[in-house]
């Protein structure tokens, strides 16, 4: 069959267009307005801001006991980018093959690419900024440890996996279901609150606690804050999510790649 | 009269042994009809589950086509007819609901010019861009970015966001990207339509050297004298299947005439079709002493006699061509060189007809083709087939007259 080499994962020849695409991806953002990429920094800047004043001015929320000397708006902060990092990555990645529709129509290449370069911009956007805000944050004086950055992106690197394995399901049922899009708004915002972004996890109903274990996104957001605020190392859970990860990543690609023949049919 | 016209194949022998560089067997697409959600899910479950039970409309039905390395094939039809879908199946695009296909080689398709091109960016930003589309790694891309330029012919604005750009130049670009992949197997859909007339020469005069370095060229045109001039085969798709093949002439004969017949459909006069453009209405081959004749013994006179058809009621302009049954051409030339002028017959109607003196072609089977010319355009082909018979051990297309003399033995 003559169809898009779909076999390897991401064959060499094809490593560029991802490049290529990534930075398209990226330049996109600011390509036409005036402050350019600053914005992509401002946004969560200022929902941090929300944040921050409505709960700990608003409600006077206070941090948790487990993390003495922290700011409230530092233990958002540690979780709030990787939570933009991933609604984005999903958002944009499920758009991806809409987005461009008109070489899906058009040029033979492997469809994946576009998913993959979404995710990828959003990483490098986002990852840009959580270094930039977690270093101001240190420099005013909040107990980050910076050493344990490493530590914090090698847990994102699942992560994103996750992300990109949803994603890709969504953006091939996308492509098929128009109805996705709309769907994938309210899952996020529930997801928001049911996971603890804005609250640790140890403030949830000992009820819901149980369920809450089964959020993968909670516990990257729990380890995150251990990672950077007290220098934890890897943990065996950590390796349990991962592997689980990869096994969303696996099945989201297979599902894509089942229907992205017929990407063209609908288009 | 004579007419002998051997069904294509026939007096040809069998094209080169090479595999076919595409090959498609039985080929058929289904695009889903999908106007509302439940034939979305249901198409959905259908696509996942490898069903075939689906509300679907037919785009091509069990359509075989082979490409051989080297031959030049037009595909030509109406919109709509499935070409464009065809295309896109060889290109990769599409996958089809059934049937077979192979391509070998690479492939450089031009579906749509500039399709991979970003307004936002520089013409030379997008070259990288598209060429990473085609498959090109980035060394072979930079290697040739500074070709593609001066292909495109842009000037300096090639570093300015091509949203500036008149979509005439987005063409260029695209067109000089697809020059510089070098691939084995150029497919081309109605490319050739934009772009000013000296930009269509310069991409004509291209793929005719790609064709003559031994390229591989599928060729979908409105255009029949972009078919006829580039292609020397050609496919007629009509409602998603094959309607006819054979020499580009053939089919974009019977295609214009098909149209002529369907904008003229009701009037009565024969062959009403072609009587609005210039072509043969008859043509036959025969010997000095006026009979006619198919067979020649080598050094005979042959007389090509012929009526040809002119609207205008002008003398027309003939040619005429002579070529070996595999399609080697021996020998053509035009009336006008001659400033010779057919004697008017009838109203629009010209009788013609020439005469080789002691035919110089060595034994074997032979075309003699006519066609009326109008300017660059040739409206018509008339073709008769004939056999040189004799006996001789030269070799090649033509006896050339010689004499063996004592040699001198040394250089002037």
């Amino acid at each position: 069959m003559s169809s898009p080499p779909a076999s390897a994962p991401l064959a060499p020849r094809w490593g560029w267009l991802l490049a290529s695409f990534v930075r398209r991806e990226v330049l996109n953002r600011y390509a036409g307005s005036a402050t350019g990429l600053a914005w992509t920094l401002l946004h969560p800047l200022a929902q941090l801001a929300v944040f921050a004043f409505v709960f700990s001015h608003v409600f006077r929320v206070s941090v948790p006991p487990g993390y003495p000397g922290t700011g409230y708006v530092t233990f958002v902060a540690i979780a709030l980018w990787p939570w933009i990092l991933f609604s984005e990555g999903l958002q944009r990645g499920m758009g991806s093959i809409a987005a461009n529709a008109g070489l899906v129509r058009k040029v033979a290449f492997p469809h994946r690419l576009l998913v993959f370069s979404a995710i990828l911009g959003t990483c490098v956007v986002h990852c840009a900024g959580y270094v930039v805000v977690l270093a101001a944050l240190r420099i005013a004086g909040e107990p980050i440890r910076l050493a344990a950055l490493p530590m914090a992106f090698a847990l994102l690197v699942p992560y994103m996996l996750l992300a990109t394995g949803i994603a890709a399901f969504l953006a091939a049922l996308q492509t098929l279901l128009r109805d996705v899009e709309h769907v994938l708004q309210v899952v996020l915002q529930v997801l928001f609150y049911a996971t603890p972004i804005l609250y640790p996890a140890s403030l949830a109903p000992a009820s819901l606690q149980p369920w809450m274990r089964w959020n993968p996104l909670g516990w990257f957001s729990e380890r995150l804050r251990e990672v950077l605020l007290h220098g934890s190392g890897p943990v065996a859970g950590d390796f349990a999510i991962a592997a689980l990860c990869v096994i969303v990543f696996a099945a989201g690609l297979w599902f894509f790649e089942r229907l992205s023949p017929h990407f063209e049919d609908f288009l | 009269m004579t007419l002998l016209r051997v069904p294509e194949g026939a007096s040809v022998p069998p094209a080169t042994e090479a595999a076919p560089l595409v090959s498609l067997r039985a080929i058929t697409k289904d695009y889903p009809k999908v106007s509302t959600g439940g034939d979305r899910l249901r198409t959905l479950a259908a696509l996942l589950f490898r069903s075939r039970d689906i509300p679907h409309f037919r785009a091509l039905d069990a359509v075989d086509l082979e490409v051989r390395r080297g031959e030049s094939l037009g595909i030509v039809g109406e919109n709509g007819a499935g070409k464009s879908t065809l295309l896109k199946i060889i290109a990769g695009v599409v996958r089809p609901t059934s049937g077979e296909v192979r391509v070998r080689g690479r492939v450089g398709a031009l579906l749509e010019l500039g399709s991979g091109f970003h307004p936002d960016y520089t013409g030379r930003e997008n070259i990288y861009l598209s060429s990473a589309l085609m498959g090109l790694t980035r060394r072979e891309a930079r290697e040739k970015v500074d070709a593609i330029v001066e292909f495109a012919d842009i000037g300096a604005q090639i570093d300015e966001p091509i949203k500036h750009y008149s979509s005439g130049m987005v063409v260029r670009l695209g067109f000089a990207v697809a020059t510089a992949l070098e691939p084995e197997l150029l497919i081309t859909d109605e490319v050739l339509a934009v772009g000013d007339e000296s930009f269509q020469k310069k991409c004509i005069a291209w793929l005719e050297g790609y064709l003559a370095q031994g390229g591989t060229l599928l060729l979908c045109s409105h255009s029949m004298f972009h078919v006829q001039t580039l292609c020397r085969r050609a496919v007629w798709i009509h409602h998603g299947a094959v309607r006819m093949r054979g020499s580009a002439f053939d089919v974009t004969r019977e295609y214009l005439t098909y149209h002529e017949e369907k904008t003229g459909a009701g009037r009565p006069a024969q062959r009403a079709a072609v009587a609005t453009l210039p072509h043969i209405e008859s043509a036959w081959t025969e010997r000095a002493d006026g009979t006619a004749a198919a067979t020649f013994r080598q050094g005979e006179t042959l007389v090509l006699q012929g009526i040809a058809f002119e609207p205008d009621d002008r003398a027309p302009v003939l040619l005429f061509g002579f070529v070996r049954a595999d399609g080697t051409p021996v020998y053509g030339s035009h009336s006008d060189e001659d400033g010779y002028e057919p004697p008017r017959v009838a109203p629009r109607r010209f009788a013609f007809a020439v005469r080789f003196e002691s035919l110089a072609l060595l034994p074997g089977k032979y075309r003699l083709r006519v066609h009326t010319l109008d300017g660059l355009r040739l409206f018509d082909t008339f073709e008769m087939d004939f056999v040189v018979t004799g006996e001789t051990r030269d070799y090649g297309l033509v006896r050339l007259a010689h004499a063996w003399l004592p040699g001198r033995g040394r250089a002037p």
